[in-house]
């Protein structure tokens, strides 16, 4: 505490640059998106010449089936996305948690996927996914499949496998490291007491490692609501609404609508929506992470 | 035993395989399509059998490359401009966002001070807002708020030594485009740092200010360099998020400053998709993340790990 | 680079406008400017950009080229046109956004520049353009707002006009035993008979995808099967009899057509059509020089071209683009001059020999074209069908529009009952109607 007393001015000197830039670019954005939600708002108009028009923005959302519908994609991506992501990236930290040589080569090629550009891995997939020069049905052809209509009938699949591919890398690393840090003590006691795989897996890691898997877990669900760039690459929202997330729809809204104020309404739904998610995993860590804590001190314990 | 290399049996090795195959394959593909005519693309012959061309690579490159290109007409796509404002963007708000998100990560964990507290929560929850989110209000602010008075001190002299028309606003230049980037990864930063700041001994700082030195002076000599890694790791995922973002560049730049990915977009237009263009200025554009991937995967990986594994 | 045929027009141009200026160079006095023009990515535009180097080097006008996708380009517009001072010179708009920039006077009245006896080109010709074109394109203010009239004006030049015609492959056609489709009947026929009898072969190509896309396709057909969106007093009709019919035709092309045909742009059809995986496609004539270009095209030599098929009447479409002056511009006169060049008798034959959508009688009748595209006569004559009314130009179009495209697209995909998806249409449609206050003198 000597060190604050000495300059009480000094971390606020240090948090001013952020302090500033965040208020300016992000925070007065934010609440001049809300100011601007209250109103009939064009591209082509500044914020003080669109007329007010109170709540018919929010209203005209909440009964408009184009918005619930975007809004059950919106949902429905992320709830595959992350589920899936966390079931594949989880098991595959479990199975590939061995001393292997080379591993960290292994490691390098996985992370390969999320560091390239969203709008090169949507053109990748949209050229794999094509009705008939696409790799996928090109080699069902020559297999003797049928071909399957990837962007058109399957079309919110092929997005959801398309972000799997890029994104479960991202939790198989975070699982790898949360699985390699465990306390080696509580395993080996496990083996000495004959656990087989199974249970070690259910009983010991899957709890030990569940402080990091639900931060992980929390990570890949706020990603997922951002995702745009994939789908407007590969899909566009089509075909019909099908693969429509609310960003698209917000994006959409703002250039191709021409409507600010109803894009900053549905701008602020996503965020209510998003706050609400945040706020629940939250509140659901620091349980959890009581619990988990309960559950080491009893192991060590039994040590 | 964990420690010792342990023999694996033969399909362990062939899941491992499959998964390479999976995760680098669509990758090498566009490698191998960027090298193909798009006659060749079209046809759909998957195998190698063709003569590989880099006029894809020419036409993308056209408006920087020193020779004439003789199947080209005029240049069409100026990937070199794009590249370089990529470039600029992408590097400056590198460097901004880590000097200022590191200082504030420093404060954060070293005083206590009050609003501390209120501080971090916001820096939390600033984090889950998507840039589709921020699109209208930029849009908004940029294009209309952000602006000097082209008959005012300083815009007049910007116009006047700059050229251009209107009032002077951020939209359409790189600061525009610069702030916003700083602002949406600022908080990233913030929180990667905290983890790293929090490993270095109090007890060099201390030595450090027995010795007479201020505390901007501990900051960058002693604390800065211990935290190297942290700081690349930090680094590359600015960088990367500056780099592939196009939502917000596409609706702040204007012709001057357009970034990669809105090229790719635009390229990607109704009337004639050239597949091996495209693909080619894909790969242009993923080599820079590509290069970092394979040089720095070790801070990569611990940049990621260091936010949700060490809490 | 430049072919011999090029050449030798562009040597006449510079003939002529040698002949032109023997007294005082019109140009002179504008020699060195920059102008800012804003392009669509379009087969036309390349042409249009590959002959301005020829537009500089005659008046010493340099031009630089801002080239967007065409709704990226509107949107870039829209922000720019509003702006006190803005950056573009000369603009291509699409032609539905003719209302838009009109109705909030963002566009100069060409009227003025065209008295100007410094500035206009006595040689022009005005006649020998286009009329449908430019009526549709160029000329707001008469009937219905949007249509010439006695009340209408001229804010734009055709420059990229099309219409639709319908290119199909003769060596299958013929092999089958059929016909050439002149009405819908037969084309509907044609389409889902070639599927079964040339395996992996689709019908039709046609563009499908979502929102735009798929609401171009279906006015396509609307307007030969005697439909319209809204009545002369503005009230939706886009769910009668003929609306329905539409639907239909396009959910029967797009069930009988190629893999993955519900998800195409247009780019996707005319590439499936390239690629022989389809053995028709009626679509603008824009992508029709494509087909006979041997590195993009698998069919070059076995394409017929026939004239849009009659439903209960001829109604080929009108769309394309035009070019105008922003009221916001800095050089407004150097762009008038780089307009008329575009346009005038030499510029349009300049353009369409390197593969553009000419805008001119005579350029149609041009030996020369007709030789470089033997389709050029077809066009000439479909032109003449061109129905300026397919698709209404009023300034709350685009919801309108985006609206029927999701809609059509859902039919399409999910398989919507057709009359309740366009009753759905019609009654949204009233009430973006009502709030933009067309029922207000009912």
């Amino acid at each position: 505490m000597r060190i604050a007393r000495a300059n009480r001015l000094t971390p606020y000197m240090f948090m001013a640059p952020a302090a500033i830039i965040m208020a300016i670019a992000l925070l007065y954005p934010l609440g001049y998106m809300v100011w601007g939600s209250f109103r009939a708002w064009n591209p082509s108009q500044s914020i003080g010449e669109a007329e007010f028009v109170g709540l018919r923005n929010y209203i005209f959302l909440w009964n408009d089936p184009n918005f619930h519908e975007s809004l059950i994609v919106t949902l429905k991506f992320a709830f595959f996305v992350v589920s899936l992501e966390m079931l594949i990236g989880v098991g595959l930290a479990l199975l590939l948690d061995r001393n292997i040589r080379g591993m960290s080569v292994l490691r390098t090629l996985f992370i390969l996927p999320m560091m390239i550009a969203p709008v090169v891995v949507g053109l990748m997939w949209r050229y794999m996914y094509h009705p008939t020069v696409g790799t996928f049905n090109t080699t069902l052809e020559s297999w003797g499949l049928p071909k399957v209509d990837w962007l058109g009938d399957h079309a919110l699949m092929s997005i959801i496998i398309a972000d799997i591919w890029q994104w479960t890398p991202f939790i198989f690393i975070l699982s790898l490291a949360a699985l390699q840090s465990l306390p080696r003590s509580a395993l080996e006691a496990a083996k000495i007491d004959g656990a087989t795989g199974w249970q070690q897996i259910i009983h010991i890691k899957l709890p030990l490692m569940m402080p990091v898997l639900i931060v992980t877990c929390l990570l890949r669900l706020i990603d997922a609501f951002k995702v745009l760039e994939v789908i407007l690459v590969m899909t566009a929202g089509g075909p019909g609404l099908s693969t429509e997330i609310l960003a698209l729809r917000i994006s959409r809204t703002a250039t191709e609508f021409r409507e600010l104020g109803v894009a900053a309404a549905m701008s602020n739904y996503l965020l209510i929506l998003l706050l609400f998610f945040t706020v629940a995993m939250f509140l659901f860590t620091k349980w959890q992470e009581a619990r988990a804590r309960r559950l080491a001190a009893a192991i060590q314990e039994d040590d | 035993m964990a420690a010792k290399q342990e023999r694996q049996n033969p399909s362990f090795y062939a899941l491992i395989a499959v998964l390479v195959f999976m995760s680098v394959g669509p990758v090498l593909l566009m490698f191998v399509n960027s090298f193909k005519l798009d006659v060749d693309i079209i046809s759909g012959s998957t195998g190698l059998l063709f003569l590989p061309t880099i006029q894809n690579y020419e036409t993308a490159l056209c408006d920087v490359l020193w020779y004439e290109i003789d199947h080209l007409d005029f240049c069409a796509i100026k990937f070199g401009g794009a590249f370089i404002n990529s470039l600029i963007i992408a590097l400056v708000s590198t460097v901004l966002t880590l000097i200022i998100g590191c200082m504030a990560a420093y404060a954060l964990v070293r005083f206590r001070f009050m609003g501390r507290d209120t501080v971090s929560l916001t820096t939390l929850m600033v984090r889950m807002v998507p840039p589709a989110v921020l699109l209208v209000p930029v849009f908004g602010l940029w294009n209309n708020e952000f602006c000097l008075d082209k008959d005012g001190l300083i815009g007049g002299f910007i116009r006047e030594t700059m050229g251009g028309r209107g009032d002077v606003c951020l939209a359409g230049t790189h600061s525009g485009i610069i702030l916003i980037y700083v602002a949406m990864n600022l908080p990233f930063v913030i929180w990667i740092l905290q983890s790293f700041i929090v490993q270095v001994p109090r007890s060099l700082e201390e030595a450090a200010r027995v010795d007479g030195a201020g505390p901007f002076q501990v900051f960058f000599k002693v604390v800065l360099p211990l935290i190297k890694p942290g700081l690349a790791a930090a680094a590359i995922f600015t960088f990367r998020i500056a780099w592939n973002e196009y939502l917000l560049a596409s609706a702040l730049s204007d012709r001057d400053t357009k970034t990669v990915p809105i090229l790719i977009v635009n390229n990607m237009s109704e009337f004639n998709v050239e597949w091996g263009v495209i693909m080619a200025t894909g790969m242009l554009l993923a080599i820079p993340p590509i290069i970092f991937t394979l040089f720095a995967s070790r801070q990569i990986i611990t940049g990621m790990t260091a936010g949700a594994v060490k809490g | 680079m430049f072919n011999t045929m090029k050449s030798t027009a562009v040597g006449l141009t510079t003939m002529a406008f040698m002949t032109g200026a023997a007294f005082a160079n019109p140009y002179a006095e504008y020699a060195g400017t920059t102008l800012i023009v804003n392009f669509p990515a379009h087969p036309h535009y390349d042409a249009a950009i590959k002959i301005l180097p020829e537009f500089t080097k005659q008046t010493g006008i340099e031009v630089e080229v801002d080239q967007l996708p065409y709704l990226k380009m509107r949107e870039r517009q829209t922000l720019e046109l509003a702006q006190d001072e803005g950056e573009y010179d000369l603009i291509s708009y699409v032609v539905f956004s003719k209302a838009d920039y009109v109705y909030a006077d963002q566009l100069e009245n060409l009227a003025k520049f065209f008295m100007n006896p410094k500035l206009a080109n006595p040689a022009y010709d005005a006649t020998d353009l286009i009329d449908g074109y430019v009526q549709n394109i160029g000329v707001a203010g008469g009937a219905k707002g949007y249509l010439p009239g006695p009340t209408g004006s001229l804010f734009g030049i055709p420059f990229g006009s099309e219409t639709s015609v319908l290119a199909y492959r003769k060596d299958i056609f013929e092999k089958h035993g059929i016909a050439e489709p002149e009405t819908y009947a037969q084309l509907l026929d044609a389409a889902c008979k070639i599927p079964e009898v040339e395996p992996g072969m689709g019908g039709m190509a046609s563009r499908a995808a979502s929102g735009h896309q798929a609401s171009h396709a279906f006015l396509l057909h609307l307007a030969p099967l005697g439909g319209r969106v809204f009545d002369d007093a503005w009230n939706p009709i886009i769910n009668n009899a003929a609306g329905v019919e539409a639907a239909n035709a396009l959910k029967t092309i797009v069930d009988c057509g190629p893999e993955g045909a519900m998800s195409f742009g247009p780019s996707e059809a005319a590439n499936a059509f390239s690629n022989g995986d389809a053995a028709m496609f009626l679509d603008s004539i824009a992508f029709m020089p494509g087909f006979e270009d041997p590195e993009r095209s698998k069919v070059v030599g076995k394409v017929g071209y026939a004239m849009h098929p009659m439903g209960v009447r001829r109604g080929s479409q009108t769309g394309g683009f035009g070019i105008a002056i922003p009221k916001n511009a800095e050089h407004k006169e150097a762009a008038f001059l780089l307009m008329q060049w575009l346009t005038s008798k030499e510029g349009d034959l300049m353009v369409a020999m390197e593969g553009g959508n000419p805008s001119r009688f005579s350029t149609y009748q041009d030996a020369g074209l007709n030789a470089k595209y033997p389709f050029s006569a077809t066009f000439g004559e479909a032109l003449k069908y061109a129905d300026p009314d397919w698709r209404p130009i009023i300034p709350v179009w685009g919801k309108i529009n985006a609206d029927i495209g999701t809609t059509m697209s859902k039919v399409l995909t999910e398989g919507l009952d057709i009359q309740e998806a366009l009753d759905g249409v019609a009654e949204r449609t009233q009430a973006v109607m009502e709030e933009a206050g067309y029922y207000t003198w009912k």
